[in-house]
């Protein structure tokens, strides 16, 4: 050897090389990246919608694209797996931090569940109250969801064959016999009177979102009827299917409502082929272009005597922050962000729909009907849909074949209540832990506004 | 032969027996588990058999169990068809080899695509009404998908139009391999059509028609989801009148937020349909045994 010495990679050199490298990548994986030196905060969004308020998606990219406080992820999930997906991660202790919620037990059952953060305190109480989240967000006395966008639930009517029949289409009926005598006039003239279709079931679901409340004094007489405290066997409370079963009888609604669906069935109305049905405010602003604004709206016309009957009827669809929120200020921030003047305007212009906040500038809504239903559903005192209360296993099992089964003749309306209260006692045999739960939700229900 | 050796065979399925385990068997498992707990997000406590108590005390479940059972009604029609199209096909009429292919097009068109369009058909105010109008039939122009009392026939008239092409390729299939020449000599001896298809075909078809036979069973069972949710509006209606036992359980695990309720149901389609595989198999094979 002369000194020179052969540089070879020894088993001694490989490992100190790696544990160096190691530790670096490790000590590096430890570091925040630069990127988010700048913008510390990263928040998931789970939601849904676009599903049905297309542009829905453009809102929430352009939103997110133009938060600075946070890095904003979003998912848009699918219809079935909008509740179980959220629960599963939940439990799972991975949910995202803001999650998209149907409401009242839609949403509530995760609030039981522990899967939901309040708001209050976390959000401000003005921005919570101008949103609209309803009376079905609140338990315990905090409430758990913010009010996204909202859908005015009401009766529509086609205004050409008001006037072909010889009835005033400024002015619907407004109580059940105006109501019979109108029909009893469209079908003289040949005209199909009221009806839709309720072949997937949501029209017998609306329906008793319209009519059941009639009879309610609160919300929370609802719940009482689900927990066994009030009975559907009283007449008072299947008085709404005995009317359907009124129309039925006498010939009021469309011959093709059992085999058609929800929508198909308001188009009927838009085309002119029936004159009352029932829709939903996201569908008035396309059908009152498509008939030169010959869509008429009113609540449904008033036979009960409980404190709701006539009120208009307001859904709204929300955001709530997850318990699994690491970050929920910054949860909250962002929520109350989507809520900003300069937010809700851009929600217009993306969905050509309406945000739920009391403060969004209507100026710039073109269509008069839009606007008249806006001033008169979503800004004056509202109530919330009662069907949003309903147990699925009452829902799935009397609120929707009730109805289908009236229509098509096949069932009373005092039969109706009778497997409405079945049906109810068999939701408390499948699910006693639940039924306390609704005990207590029905106190908040029934509290003062 | 050594220990080793008697093992190798066994060692080389294992690796797929451990995902078919895996990917079979820890669901089945959890859904047994399931079933005898009052589960709320994705777990719950234990409380024993309440489950089934309550699944087979609830009038629904009888009467989705009853609309599976209806179902089977299908089969023979389903058989028959398939037996008079296929026989027709294996005579090779003029055009056969067209009308092979066509009638096998509602078996590969997915089953959502077809009912949409069969309910279109169906409707009160659809074309086969129309048509039938038309004909001065307005006796027939029934409310088919919106009436109880016929929703459910129905629902059978398109799955026995789609079950059908499958029977009618199994069969031909097993036609196209029979021994042409015991049929010609029927033939001259003086069979007449109905004769030689009773004597001759029928007989070496045996084996195929079962096999059609347990699938189809199985099917109406267990496989009729997807006809049922699109007919009836997605929801077994009108009223209740389309449930089926799948239709019920998933109902009940994700309309109706009881997982529990969805396992007890799912064990028990499962050990029924078990159950008659078992038997339909021992059937044959016991047929097979009394032939040899």
């Amino acid at each position: 050897m002369n000194g020179s010495r052969k540089h070879t990679l020894s088993r001694r050199d490989l490992l100190m090389t790696s544990a160096v490298l190691g530790a670096g990548a490790a000590f590096g994986g430890l570091m925040p990246p630069t990127s988010a030196l700048a913008q510390a905060k990263t928040l998931d969004m789970w939601w849904w919608g676009e599903q049905e308020l297309p542009g829905l998606q453009a809102y929430v990219d352009s939103s997110i694209a133009a938060y600075e406080d946070a890095t904003v992820k979003s998912m848009l999930q699918d219809t079935a797996v909008v509740i179980s997906q959220f629960q599963t991660a939940a439990a799972a202790g991975n949910a995202p931090d803001v999650q998209y919620l149907w409401n009242g037990i839609y949403h509530m059952e995760s609030v039981w569940l522990g899967y939901l953060r309040g708001l209050k305190g976390l959000v401000k109480d003005d921005v919570i109250a101008a949103s609209n989240p309803t009376m079905l967000s609140r338990f315990g006395g905090d409430i758990y969801r913010l009010g996204w966008y909202p859908l005015p639930m009401f009766w529509c009517y086609n205004k050409k064959l008001f006037e072909q029949a010889g009835l005033d289409p400024d002015s619907p009926p407004a109580t059940w016999e105006a109501l019979l005598a109108a029909c009893e006039k469209l079908k003289s003239a040949g005209i199909e009177p009221l009806g839709g279709g309720i072949q997937d079931g949501y029209w017998s679901e609306w329906y008793i979102s319209h009519a059941l409340t009639q009879n309610l004094d609160t919300l929370g007489e609802a719940v009482e009827l689900f927990i066994g405290d009030k009975n559907f066997r009283d007449p008072k409370y299947h008085d709404h299917w005995k009317r359907l079963e009124e129309l039925k009888a006498r010939g009021f609604l469309n011959k093709d409502m059992s085999s058609l669906e929800l929508y198909p069935g308001i188009d009927l109305v838009v085309a002119g082929k029936l004159a009352i049905g029932q829709t939903i405010g996201t569908r008035l602003p396309a059908d009152s272009k498509a008939t030169g604004g010959q869509i008429g709206y009113m609540v449904m016309p008033v036979f009960g005597k409980g404190k709701l009957a006539g009120a208009p009827i307001v859904d709204v669809q929300g955001l709530g922050i997850s318990s699994n929120a690491e970050d929920p200020q910054a949860a909250a921030a962002f929520l109350e962000y989507l809520q900003s003047p300069e937010r809700l305007k851009a929600f217009w212009e993306a969905t050509a729909w309406l945000p739920s906040n009391t403060t969004f500038d209507s100026s710039v809504i073109q269509d008069a009907s839009v606007r008249g239903m806006w001033e008169n559903w979503g800004l004056k005192p509202n109530i919330s849909n009662v069907t949003n209360l309903m147990p699925g296993q009452f829902y799935e099992r009397a609120a929707i074949p009730t109805g289908q089964q009236i229509v098509q003749g096949s069932m009373t309306g005092e039969q109706a209540g009778e497997l409405a209260a079945q049906v109810a006692k068999e939701w408390r045999d499948f699910n006693p832990d639940m039924v306390e739960n609704y005990r207590k939700w029905a106190v908040d229900l029934s509290a003062p506004t | 032969m050594n220990p080793s050796s008697r093992l190798t065979p066994y060692l080389y399925v294992l690796p797929l027996v451990m995902l078919l385990a895996f990917v079979f068997g820890y669901p089945l498992v959890r859904i047994f588990e399931f079933s005898f707990k009052m589960v709320r997000g994705i777990d719950g406590p234990w409380i024993g058999l309440r489950n089934y108590e309550l699944v087979l005390s609830q009038s629904l479940f009888w009467e989705s169990v009853l609309h599976n059972l209806q179902l089977l009604l299908a089969i023979p029609a389903m058989v028959v068809i398939s037996l008079l199209v296929s026989i027709l096909l294996y005579e090779r009429i003029a055009g056969w080899k067209i009308y092979r292919v066509i009638v096998f097009v509602p078996f590969v068109l997915a089953v959502p695509i077809i009912a949409v369009v069969m309910k279109r058909m169906f409707q009160f105010s659809g074309p086969v009404n129309e048509v039938l109008r038309w004909l001065s039939l307005d006796f027939l122009a029934l409310d088919w998908i919106g009436s109880s009392d016929v929703a459910l026939w129905t629902v059978m008239i398109l799955i026995i139009w789609r079950e059908s092409a499958l029977g009618i390729i199994l069969f031909l299939a097993r036609l196209l391999g029979l021994d042409e020449s015991m049929i010609e000599a029927a033939k001259l001896e003086g069979a007449s059509w109905w004769q030689r298809v009773w004597y001759v075909i029928l007989p070496q078809m045996r084996g195929v028609i079962e096999f059609f036979v347990v699938v189809s069973v199985i099917t109406m069972l267990a496989a009729v989801f997807a006809y049922i949710y699109v007919m009836g509006g997605g929801r077994g209606g009108p009223g209740t009148s389309t449930v089926v036992v799948e239709l019920y359980i998933f109902n009940a695990l994700i309309r109706t937020s009881l997982p529990g309720i969805a396992s007890a149901a799912s064990v028990l389609l499962f050990v029924v349909s078990i159950g008659l595989i078992f038997l339909l198999f021992r059937v044959r094979r016991r047929a097979n045994e009394q032939e040899a």
